[in-house]
């Protein structure tokens, strides 16, 4: 008991400069104004129903017309996927998306027979065909992508955060069962995107657990906070702009748990990437350097003089070549620091995540 | 002088009954009662606080009359009586005496007299009695009364056990079945109850030529008429999972895109027949075909008795037409398998999981995954290695919500494989559960050359097509269930 608020009362005392530190950010970040996503605006523009109909057609007939094109060039997606998509677009867009669907009965049409959006019929119009024509990835266009439990904003200038690191936080879930002291500690999650691992992981951690979010880009910094805020976690995530470790200087051996999804794909293969990532997504990132290394390295050291001893690491990679050598790496050059450090495959089977804890 | 005596009852307010009673009997569930708390009120004068009042006042009541009311145990037939009073009850009551009216008339009587039953408009008293009597016959009957009468006895002993809460999920499925069996019982007595109750009065009314009160009691004996019918109907659905939401699952069989078109209209039917029913409809799996219609589909549909209904619809449907898709327009037969899970609920599953008898994998990864892949398609298989059962979801928006959802499809085909399982060393075969093959064909749509939908089961058929494609299932259904609850007079 008493070790406990001793913990907690040394935790707060760290927490607050990280907090004051963070004031100055959130203006600069709110400065951004990052985008509402779709179904989070207000339903104010009308159509009618023949027209949304004629729209759908057209839509659907452009899905369509795509067939396994994209998948044949770049592994993109088929049409089968575009029409789930479509369903989906329909969802955010439409207040009451029953009135395309065969059994709409009436009841969405409103006494000048018109049907509610989120937006102009234009710009559904616009989207759509941006979707297939510039391969704009689903998740921009309505600005979240669903990820967990969670809806999280998203735009463009931050990476849209991918099912596999969904993994992480059901990894972390797992140690912090086993450990009270790592539940209420306190967490990073460097190069945070749109927040979506600080944001899972503050939930799942205990009451005076905390997260802090970093991410060198303005706007990720900027999205990342509106994330927090929808989720009312402001009291649990601190969102800071900064270079991986940068931030935290002053708080070396204070942490309890690292996670992180770094860039990671090696440079030379940037230029090959599916139209929606390498076209869309922010370069910085996704890549890695010349093997893309550099930042998880980088994170490898980091998490050697950051963690407190018992602290756990887990960070995502491009896959079993990566994730060998960053084992061979930690057991070798960083020899005593780690313990129990493992790999872990997604569920395609892919060695996908390296983790473990400090000695 | 009874007829004072029925005034003085119905006189008697909610509340004074409340009071009454209120150290008696906790109240519970009033809305699902509200039929038999009716009941209860016009027998409220006759509880113990009150039987010295009418005895003194009313002396020289029939004693059958006094009798029928079971005074002696305090039982309420109509009731609603706690768990704990049922439990204590509940053995006396199943062996109290057959009621009857003040001249020894009872149900079973009424029924082997076989009035004839005439048009409801018809002021009968004799007639309306004995549709009454019938449909009482009838729900005790889908109830399978005897069956559900030892299976209380048996659930109360198991009730009366000192160390029953040691387990505290068991005890909880038992205590919830007895209520739920014991609230069946007492509304099927409830029923014979105000039916006598009517038909003494009308005796009593001529007796004293009071034609006021004979009407009165016509009009009541009508209007019980009328809403047993609807009992009638809900007796059908008395199984265990009855009330259970459920999923059902689409195969097309062999036979190209006609026969996956066949299958996705056959799914549409049911998403049809459920919004018509004002269930919820998710689709959890679909496997679209290449050119058209779907390889194979699971939707959800929640909502009380979905899978009370949707179960009539387990086994290989046929179909009959000129294929759109076949050049030469030639009339093709095409068949889709349906299979109907009920979804038991937490604290109901009959098979415990465990995480390391699951294999769990992305079900279409595509590439080098993780950065270099953004696709919305997060879909997942789960398989459960000791059995070879899988689940797939797709139509999540998220990996986790798929996986979620996934896992509940498998649970209820673990469940349901395990039902199957103990009916089968039971010897209890029963048509919900039958294999879901398609040489268990349950009914044909021909479209070319006449129009018909026949279920062989029932011979129940329609020429109008289109509607019964549009979701208009439920007099197949119906029938289905009525035929093969009606048909076996054993378990009375």
């Amino acid at each position: 008991m008493k070790l406990t608020s001793f913990t907690r009362a040394c935790l707060s005392s760290l927490f607050q400069p990280v907090l004051h530190l963070n004031r100055r950010t959130l203006n600069c970040a709110s400065s951004l104004n990052p985008q509402i996503p779709l179904f989070l605006r207000p339903a104010t523009y009308k159509s009618t129903i023949s027209d949304l109909r004629k729209w759908h057609i057209w839509a659907k007939n452009l899905a369509s017309s795509v067939g396994s094109s994209f998948l044949e060039i770049d592994n993109g997606p088929d049409s089968i996927l575009l029409h789930r998509e479509l369903n989906w677009f329909i969802e955010d867009a439409v207040e009451k998306p029953s009135a395309l669907s065969n059994s709409g009965n009436g009841i969405e049409v409103d006494d000048a027979g018109l049907v509610s959006l989120r937006a102009r019929l234009e710009e559904l119009y616009l989207l759509w065909k941006q979707r297939i024509e510039l391969r704009r990835p689903f998740q921009y266009l309505v600005g979240c992508e669903h990820w967990r439990d969670l809806v999280l904003s998203v735009q463009e200038g931050v990476l849209i955060p991918r099912p596999e690191t969904e993994l992480i936080v059901d990894l972390v879930s797992d140690v912090i069962k086993e450990n009270e002291e790592l539940r209420d500690g306190l967490w990073a999650d460097l190069g945070t995107g749109s927040g979506a691992l600080a944001i899972a992981i503050a939930r799942i951690l205990g009451t005076s657990g905390r997260v802090v979010a970093i991410d060198l880009s303005p706007i990720a910094v900027g999205v990342t906070s509106y994330n927090v805020q929808r989720y009312h976690l402001q009291g649990k995530v601190t969102v800071q702009q900064g270079s991986w470790f940068e931030p935290l200087r002053g708080y070396e051996g204070k942490f309890a748990g690292l996670v992180s999804n770094p860039p990671y794909i090696p440079t030379e293969n940037i230029t090959g990437l599916q139209a929606e990532v390498g076209k869309h997504e922010p370069r910085l990132a996704l890549d890695g350097g010349a093997d893309g290394l550099n930042d998880l390295l980088h994170l490898c050291n980091g998490a050697a003089s950051i963690l407190r001893p018992g602290g756990f690491f887990i960070f995502e990679t491009n896959g079993e070549r990566q994730s060998m050598f960053l084992l061979d790496y930690m057991e070798t050059r960083l020899k005593g620091y780690f313990r129990n450090v493992k790999i872990t495959s997604d569920f395609a089977g892919i060695k996908r995540f390296v983790g473990g804890y400090r000695t | 002088m009874l007829s004072l005596l029925v005034k003085r009852s119905s006189f008697l307010s909610r509340d004074s009954f409340f009071k009454s009673c209120r150290n008696l009997y906790i109240i519970s569930s009033l809305a699902q009662q509200s039929h038999s708390f009716s009941t209860s009120i016009r027998n409220c004068s006759l509880l113990t606080s009150d039987l010295s009042f009418l005895s003194k006042n009313y002396e020289g009541l029939s004693p059958n009359f006094l009798q029928r009311f079971d005074i002696s145990s305090g039982f309420l037939w109509g009731g609603v009586i706690s768990s704990s009073c049922r439990r204590l009850l509940s053995s006396q009551s199943q062996a109290a005496a057959v009621p009857s009216t003040s001249d020894g008339l009872t149900v079973e009587d009424i029924v082997a007299n076989n009035w004839p039953i005439l048009d409801e408009n018809e002021s009968d008293w004799k007639s309306h009695a004995s549709a009454i009597a019938q449909s009482i016959h009838l729900i005790k009957k889908r109830l399978k009364w005897k069956r559900l009468l030892v299976k209380l006895e048996i659930l109360s002993a198991q009730l009366d056990k000192a160390d029953l809460w040691d387990d505290p999920v068991l005890a909880g499925q038992i205590s919830r079945e007895h209520g739920l069996l014991m609230g069946k019982m007492t509304d099927v007595k409830g029923f014979e109850q105000e039916l006598l109750e009517h038909i003494d009065m009308i005796k009593l009314s001529r007796e004293e030529n009071d034609a006021e009160l004979e009407s009165e009691a016509l009009k009541a004996l009508l209007q019980m008429r009328r809403t047993i019918k609807e009992k009638e109907l809900e007796a059908l659905l008395a199984g265990e999972h009855d009330s259970c939401s459920c999923y059902i699952e689409v195969q097309a069989g062999a036979g190209g895109t006609e026969s996956l078109d066949w299958a996705s209209m056959v799914m549409q039917m049911y998403k049809k027949w459920a919004q018509r029913r004002g269930y919820g409809v998710t689709v959890v799996d679909e496997m679209p075909g290449e050119i058209a219609g779907i390889k194979r589909a699971t939707i959800r549909v929640d909502g009380e008795y979905a899978f009370g209904y949707a179960k009539a619809e387990d086994g290989a449907h046929r179909l009959v037409r000129l294929s759109p898709f076949d050049s030469a327009n030639r009339r093709h037969t095409s068949f889709a398998a349906v299979a109907v899970i009920p979804i038991l609920g937490e604290g109901f599953s009959r098979v415990q999981i465990k995480e390391s008898d699951l294999r769990i994998e992305r079900f279409r990864s595509g590439g080098a995954g993780g950065q270099s892949v953004n696709t919305t398609d997060s879909a997942v298989r789960i398989t459960h290695i000791p059995t070879g059962i899988t689940a797939t979801c797709q139509n999540e928006r998220s990996q986790h919500q798929n996986k979620a959802s996934a896992m509940a499809v498998l649970q209820s085909r673990l469940d349901k494989l395990e039902m199957a399982r103990q009916a089968e060393i039971n010897a209890q075969h029963t048509q919900s559960l039958s294999e879901n093959s398609f040489g268990n064909q349950i009914r044909s749509y021909v479209l070319h050359p006449y129009r018909m939908v026949k279920d062989h089961r029932t011979n129940h058929e329609v020429s109008n097509a289109d509607s019964v494609l549009d979701g208009d299932l439920d007099d197949f259904i119906l029938s289905y269930l009525s035929a093969s609850l009606d048909k076996d007079e054993d378990d009375m």
